[in-house]
């Protein structure tokens, strides 16, 4: 019992935040922005990766991975709608900026609002047929779009097929920020906005009407409908969202890789991903982040295993999820009083 | 006369070859308390899931105000104002007392996801107004005091009063409660019997089925009497008592009558 509390560092850290007012919320969250903001240099100690470039790891796997779970996570943690092709979505945005980065000169900031609208177009035509359809039907109907995606960029002439598409542009330099393959730092804090920006949305949601409907639907969908919510539509919202932060980290992995091919975006992703969301704990994007931090840098700390390493990296999730069946840092509802607090 | 706030004619609901409801036609007048019994599997709760579109009726016309309703989507039944509880609790256990029934007080609100995200006027004023309004309903219907807590971990007998003010937290004119004081000790069910008074007298409607017959009689403006699907008796509840019908239903014919 001693160990589970000394463990329970979500309570710990949330009672700080609770306790604090808003001067010291900007100061803690400012602080650690800045430090998270740090790590690129970071990669001389116990931190850094054997073989594999630290800073590039730093932007993938890891921070699109965070940004990619938390994506997910309002899909399957938010609503509670099991989504097994989620890097149909990842692939649309790659895909997007390639295509239109080779053929029409614009750069990645021109081309990222395509990329998010076409991932949340095919999330509303994908989310309007199957999403009458619940738990393991969705898990399949997804699984098959995911399929669908990488088959059609794999099959078609106007994908490059299987070869895919090479001489994708870089983002263009940010005044004195370069983009710069050998130092990706400025490319991790890109990415570091673009989660922040996703955790400001979430949070926000989360706390109003649209989060409160998702809510109810994940826990009870017949009555939340019988109360007069419309069901079919939120689940919708929820998909096209999580769908736009898919496509924003595919056209910025795009740009940052200047090369993308169908086998980049197999059954394989959706799984790590969702991985990522159950081993953190569904639901709680504090625990997303720490699951896709681990999903993402583990198996890179641990390259020098060579051969065995992703049997070892198995071996820490199965007992991870033995020990903390709900994820890391679970979700848990505290019994806050909402009724004292202002809007925020 | 008073007026006709929901009417059901000629109510056919079939499944396969079972007939669940036959015929039924029910006539709910404004601001009455019109209770719906019946022995078990007379299909009372069949005719809660046909109103409020769980099921489509096979056949027949139910009319809400004026307007027909069968074929309504589930969530536009209730945002044209009827609400509903469950006989088997379903609240959103992990939400607290009080989100449940924001909740369902966002049913009329117009600010979307946009203005939630951008944290628009309108949504803030929205999500002030909405909170005030949940927190009267549940001290109206007396469980103010349990506002934070989570609905799962609350007395049973607040989780039934509080799927009330849930459902009434979505303004509806119409209220089906469907068996509000299952489980309920006889105390409790006097509370609950002045609780839908109260609630009757502040201008809403309800329909009740409910098992408990001293509470019926007790509180009915009128009652109707299922039986195998089909209607035996609708009348005020002295006379429901002693309705011949009724009582072969609930207790058979005495074997010497035969």
């Amino acid at each position: 019992m001693k160990i589970r509390n000394y463990w329970n560092l979500r309570d710990f850290g949330a009672k700080i935040w609770e306790k604090s007012n808003r001067v010291q919320r900007i100061i803690i969250a400012s602080v650690s922005i800045f430090l998270i903001a740090l790590l690129p240099f970071a990669g001389n100690g116990i931190l850094a990766t054997p073989i594999s470039a630290y800073d590039a790891v730093l932007v993938y796997p890891v921070a699109i991975f965070v940004l990619m779970a938390l994506g997910l996570n309002i899909v399957v943690g938010k609503s509670g709608m099991l989504d097994l092709g989620y890097v149909a979505f990842f692939a649309i945005g790659a895909y997007t900026m390639a295509l239109m980065g080779t053929l029409t000169g614009l750069n990645t900031w021109e081309i990222m609002p395509f990329g998010i609208v076409f991932a949340m177009i095919a999330g509303v035509l994908l989310g309007l047929p199957t999403l009458r359809v619940r738990g393991d039907y969705l898990a399949i109907v997804t699984l098959g779009f995911g399929e669908i995606i990488r088959l059609v960029a794999l099959n078609s002439t106007w994908t490059k097929g299987p070869n895919g598409i090479a001489n994708i542009p870089m983002p263009p330099n940010i005044g004195p920020l370069e983009y710069d393959l050998f130092n990706q730092k400025v490319f991790f804090w890109t990415v570091l906005v673009m989660i922040l920006l996703t955790i400001w949305m979430i949070r926000r949601l989360s706390v109003r009407r649209p989060g409160r409907a998702w809510e109810a639907i994940r826990q009870d969908e017949d009555a939340a409908e019988l109360m007069g919510i419309p069901t079919l539509k939120y689940k919708i919202w929820s998909f096209t969202l999580g769908a736009a932060v898919g496509g924003a980290a595919g056209v910025l992995y795009a740009s940052k890789n200047l090369f993308v091919a169908p086998e980049m975006f197999t059954l394989n992703v959706s799984v790590l991903i969702l991985a990522c969301v159950v081993l953190g704990g569904i639901g709680n994007i504090w625990g997303v982040i720490v699951g896709a931090v681990i999903i993402g840098y583990l198996p890179e700390r641990i390259r020098f295993l060579s051969d065995s390493r992703l049997l070892v990296f198995g071996i820490v999730l199965v007992i991870v999820m033995n020990f903390r069946p709900d994820g890391l840092l679970p979700r848990k509802k505290r019994e806050k009083a909402i009724t004292k607090k202002g809007v925020n | 006369m008073s007026t006709t706030i929901l009417s059901i004619e000629n109510l056919t609901m079939k499944f396969g070859g079972v007939t669940a409801l036959n015929d039924v036609s029910i006539n709910v007048n404004k601001g009455e308390i019109l209770a719906l019994i019946g022995p078990n599997g007379a299909g009372k709760t069949t005719v809660f899931n046909v109103i409020t579109g769980v099921y489509r009726a096979t056949s027949g016309v139910i009319s809400f105000e004026g307007s027909e309703i069968r074929n309504q989507a589930r969530f536009k039944i209730t945002q044209l104002g009827i609400a509903r509880t469950f006989q088997n609790i379903r609240l959103w256990g992990e939400m607290t007392a009080l989100e449940n029934v924001i909740t369902a007080t966002d049913v009329h609100k117009k600010s979307g996801l946009v203005g939630a995200l951008f944290g628009m006027p309108r949504a803030r004023r929205e999500e002030l107004e909405d909170r005030k309004r949940a927190l009267e309903m549940l001290k109206f219907i007396g469980i103010g005091e349990y506002a934070d807590r989570l609905a799962k971990n609350l007395p049973y007998g607040v989780q039934r009063r509080l799927e009330i003010a849930r459902a009434l937290a979505t303004s509806p004119r119409l209220l089906l409660l469907d068996e509000p004081a299952a489980g309920f000790n006889p105390s409790e069910k006097v509370e609950l019997a002045a609780l839908i008074k109260k609630i009757r007298d502040t201008g809403y409607t309800v329909l009740l089925i409910e098992h408990d017959m001293s509470l019926i009689m007790g509180i009915s403006d009128r009652v109707i009497v299922l039986d195998f699907g089909a209607k035996i008796a609708d009348d005020l509840p002295s006379k429901v008592q002693k309705d011949a019908k009724v009582i072969e239903a609930y207790l058979g014919v005495p074997a010497d009558a035969s």
